[in-house]
C-alpha cells in the first residue's frame, strides 16, 4: 500500500474518469460501425464496398485499441493509487498520444477510405488499392503513434512495479516457489499485470518492426518484404494485444472481487505456476492464425495448437475456480460489480472454449476465416472484457455501495448473447468473415442464411445500444459526481 | 448420418456453453447463502483437482488424436490429378498440371473439371496479395481451404467424394471485390457418365 495525498489521488481519479467517459463515448460509436456492417450483410442497407471495408478496418482497430487502452489505464489507476507511484502526467501524455492515433485512424478510414482490415495483411496496403496514398501513410503513422503509446504505457507500469517489488523474477512470483515464505507479499494484480504487459511490450516491438517496414515501402514503393515474415509479425502483435486485454481485465478482478466477497485472494505457488505458464502461452499461441499457410514450418503450427490448448488449463483451473471460491456461498449481495464479473467469466469460458476448438488444426481447416472466428473473439470481448470493464466502471462510481442493477445491464446481456448466437450460426453455416455481403455465395442456402443471421443480429445490436443508453443515464452522472476514495481497500 | 466438422464444433461448443451457463446460474443462486471460506475452499479445491485430472489428459488425447487429420501435403496420399491455381485481385485462374510459368504470366480458366474420388492436388500461387482458396459444396458447406501467399506455393490436397458443382470463394480479405471472387469446380463421375452414354 502507498500513502497518497488527496491532491495526488484526485489527479489519478481525474485521469481515470476522463478515460471512462472517453470509453463510454467511443464504444457505442464503434458498435454502430459494426451495426452498419451487419445491416449491409443483411441487405437492409447498401454501402459501397469501399465504405464497408473502411468501416470494418476502423471497427476492428478501434475496438481492440480502445478496450486495451482502457484496460491499461484502469490497471495504471489501481496500481498508482494503491501499490506504487505511477506518473499521472505521463498518463495524460499517453492519453493524448492514443487520442491522436485514434483520430488519425478515423480520418484515414472515414475520409481517406483506407481499408486493409485491422491487420494490413502485407502487401495489401500497396496493391490494388482504391484509396489515396496519404490515407495509407496516415493510417500507418497513426498505428505507430498508438503502438508507441502502448509501449511507453506498459513499460512505465512494469518499471514502476519493478522499482517497488524488485526484479523481473520477483514480479513473476518466483520467490513463492522456494520453501521459505516470502518476506513481502506480492499482490495478484501485480503478478498478472506483469504477465500481461511484458509479452505486450515484446509484441509491440514486433508490431513496430511490421509498421516501420510498411512505412518504408509506403515512401519507397520499390521495396519488397517477405509476406510470411510480415504475417507472423502482425499476428503476433494483434493476437497478443487482444489476448492481454483479457488478462489485464482479469488482473483487476483478482484485486477487487475480494472486497465484495470478504474472502482474500492471494498469490501462492499454484497461482505463480499458472500465471508463469500463461506468460509462455501468450507468446506462442498466435501461430494458430497461420495454420492455413502451408508454407509455414509445421513445427510452428504444432507449437500454436499446443500453446492454445494448454492455455485453457491455467485460465480455468486457477482463475475460474478462484472465482468460484470467491463467490460460492459467500453471502454475497448481487450488485453490478460481482454480477458482471461472474457473467464475464462465463463469457470468457464460452468464447475460450470455441477458440480452443478453432485452434485445432484439424478443425481450423474448415472454420478458418468463417464467422466462427468473430463469434469466439466477440464472445470473450463483449461478454468478457467489456463486462469486466463495466464492473470496474461501476466500482469507480459506487465502490462497494449497494445499488440497483440497471435494466440496461440485462438488455446489454440479452442483446450481446443474441448477437453472438448469430455469429456462431454463421460459423456453423460456413459463412465467410470479412464479406461486405453474401450475394456471390450462390451455393446451397448460404446466401440466404448469411443475410438472415446478419439481419437478426442487427436487431440484437439495437438491443445492446438501448441497454447501454439506459446504463449511461445514471452511470455517467454518478461517475462524474462520485468522489469515492477506495484506497482503504486492497 | 456423419456430422461435418462445423457440426461437431457447434455441438461441442453448445454443450460446453450449456454447462458453463449452468455453473454460472448455480453460483448466482448459491452466493446468497453463507459458508465459511475454509469449508468452501476444501470443497472447491477437491472439485478443482478432479477437473484438472480430467481436463489435462482429455486435452492431450484430443491434441494427439487431431494430428492425424492435418491438411498439410506431407501427410497426404500421392495426387492423382494436379491443378495449378493462380489467384489475383479478384479472380481465380485454374489449369490442370503443375505449371512452372510465373503467376504473372499464367493462363487458366475460372472453371475446371476434376474426377470424383481421386486425390486432387491444388497448387496455389498468387499474382498480387494474399488470398484463400476455399471450396464450398452444393449444400453451402466449406469442405477445404488453404492460403495463397505472394512468393510462396501452398499445396492443398482434397478428395471430392460427391460429384457436382463446387463453388470457390476467397477467404482472405484481399481488397474491395473480395466478396465477388468466385470460381467453379465441376466434379465429374466418369463411370456414371460412361454408363449414361
Amino acid at each position: 500500500m502507498i500513502e497518497l495525498g488527496s491532491v495526488e489521488f484526485n489527479q489519478h481519479r481525474k485521469l481515470i474518469i476522463t478515460w471512462s467517459l472517453t470509453l463510454l463515448l467511443i464504444f457505442p460509436i464503434f458498435i454502430v460501425l459494426g451495426l452498419l456492417m451487419r445491416l449491409n450483410q443483411g441487405e437492409v442497407i447498401h454501402l459501397q464496398s469501399t465504405t464497408f471495408y473502411a468501416l470494418m478496418t476502423l471497427h476492428g482497430l478501434g475496438m481492440a485499441g480502445l478496450l486495451f487502452s482502457f484496460s491499461l489505464a484502469a490497471l495504471a489507476y489501481l496500481i498508482g493509487t494503491r501499490y506504487t507511484k505511477i506518473s499521472v502526467q505521463f498518463g495524460w501524455f499517453i492519453y493524448a498520444l492514443i487520442l491522436i492515433g485514434t483520430i488519425g485512424l478515423a480520418v484515414a478510414t472515414l475520409f481517406g477510405k483506407f481499408a486493409t482490415g485491422w491487420y494490413l495483411l502485407y502487401p495489401l496496403a500497396f496493391k490494388g488499392v482504391s484509396w489515396p496514398h496519404w490515407a495509407t501513410g496516415l493510417a500507418i503513422i497513426s498505428l505507430i503513434i498508438l503502438g508507441v503509446a502502448w509501449l511507453l504505457g506498459c513499460a512505465h507500469v512494469v518499471y514502476a512495479l519493478a522499482g517497488k517489488y524488485g526484479g523481473f523474477h520477483k514480479l513473476l512470483g518466483w520467490q513463492y516457489l522456494t520453501r521459505k515464505q516470502p518476506k513481502e507479499e506480492l499482490p495478484p494484480i501485480v503478478l498478472i499485470t506483469v504477465v500481461s504487459l511484458v509479452p505486450g511490450i515484446i509484441s509491440f516491438l514486433a508490431g513496430a518492426v511490421f509498421l516501420v517496414m510498411n512505412l518504408l515501402q509506403h515512401f519507397e514503393p520499390t521495396l519488397a518484404f517477405d509476406p510470411l515474415l510480415l504475417k507472423n509479425l502482425v499476428f503476433f502483435f494483434g493476437h497478443t494485444l487482444v489476448n492481454i486485454t483479457m488478462y489485464c481485465a482479469v488482473a483487476w478482478v483478482y484485486a477487487l472481487l475480494p472486497e465484495f466477497t470478504g474472502r482474500d485472494w492471494k498469490v501462492n505457488k499454484v497461482v505463480v505456476y499458472s500465471w508463469n505458464a500463461t506468460f509462455i502461452f501468450i507468446l506462442f499461441a498466435y501461430f494458430h492464425h497461420l495454420y492455413m499457410d502451408f508454407a509455414q514450418p509445421i513445427g510452428l503450427h504444432i507449437i500454436g495448437q499446443v500453446a492454445s490448448y494448454l492455455s485453457a488449463i491455467p485460465a480455468t483451473v486457477v482463475t475460474m475456480f478462484g472465482v468460484i471460491v470467491q463467490v460460492y456461498r459467500a453471502k454475497l449481495k448481487w450488485s453490478t460489480f460481482p454480477l458482471a464479473v461472474l457473467l464475464g467469466m462465463g463469457g470468457w469460458a464460452i468464447g475460450g472454449f470455441a477458440a480452443v476448438v478453432d485452434s485445432t488444426m484439424a478443425v481450423n481447416k474448415i472454420l478458418h476465416n468463417t464467422l466462427w472466428v468473430p463469434a469466439h473473439f466477440h464472445s470473450y470481448m463483449l461478454l468478457g472484457v467489456v463486462l469486466f470493464i463495466f464492473a470496474f466502471l461501476y466500482y469507480l462510481a459506487y465502490g462497494k455501495e449497494d445499488h440497483k442493477i440497471s435494466i440496461g445491464f440485462w438488455l446489454f446481456i440479452l442483446g450481446a448473447s443474441g448477437f453472438l448466437v448469430m455469429f456462431y450460426l454463421g460459423g456453423l453455416h460456413s459463412i465467410p468473415r470479412r464479406y461486405s455481403d453474401y450475394m456471390s455465395i450462390v451455393t446451397g442456402s448460404a446466401h440466404a442464411d448469411g443475410a438472415l443471421f446478419a439481419k437478426i443480429s442487427a436487431f440484437f445490436i439495437y438491443t445492446v445500444l438501448v441497454g447501454l443508453l439506459i446504463m449511461y443515464i445514471t452511470l455517467i452522472k454518478d461517475l462524474l459526481t462520485s468522489k469515492k476514495d477506495m484506497r482503504q481497500s486492497t | 448420418m456423419a456430422l461435418t466438422i462445423q457440426e461437431y464444433a457447434a455441438l461441442t461448443s453448445l454443450i460446453a456453453a450449456i454447462l458453463i451457463i449452468a455453473v454460472v446460474l448455480f453460483l448466482i443462486f448459491t452466493a446468497k447463502k453463507y459458508e465459511d471460506k475454509e469449508a468452501t475452499k476444501a470443497k472447491v479445491y477437491k472439485a478443482r483437482g478432479r477437473y484438472f485430472l480430467f481436463l489435462t489428459p482429455i486435452l492431450l488425447i484430443i491434441l494427439v488424436y487431431s494430428f492425424q487429420f492435418l491438411p498439410y501435403p506431407q501427410f497426404q496420399k500421392k495426387a492423382d490429378v494436379v491443378v495449378t491455381v493462380v489467384s489475383a485481385q479478384w479472380y481465380w485462374l485454374m489449369a490442370k498440371g503443375e505449371s512452372e510459368i510465373p503467376p504473372e504470366e499464367f493462363i487458366g480458366d475460372s472453371e475446371i473439371t476434376v474426377p470424383v474420388n481421386k486425390t486432387i492436388n491444388f497448387v496455389l500461387k498468387t499474382k498480387d496479395v494474399n488470398h484463400n482458396f476455399a471450396i464450398y459444396n452444393s449444400k453451402g458447406d466449406l469442405v477445404a481451404q488453404a492460403q495463397s501467399m505472394p512468393g510462396y506455393t501452398n499445396e492443398l490436397y482434397h478428395v471430392f467424394t460427391e460429384p457436382g458443382d463446387y463453388l470457390v470463394l476467397c477467404l482472405e480479405y484481399c481488397g474491395l471485390n473480395h466478396a465477388r471472387m468466385t470460381a467453379t469446380i465441376h466434379v465429374a463421375d466418369p463411370i456414371n457418365e460412361d454408363r449414361k452414354l
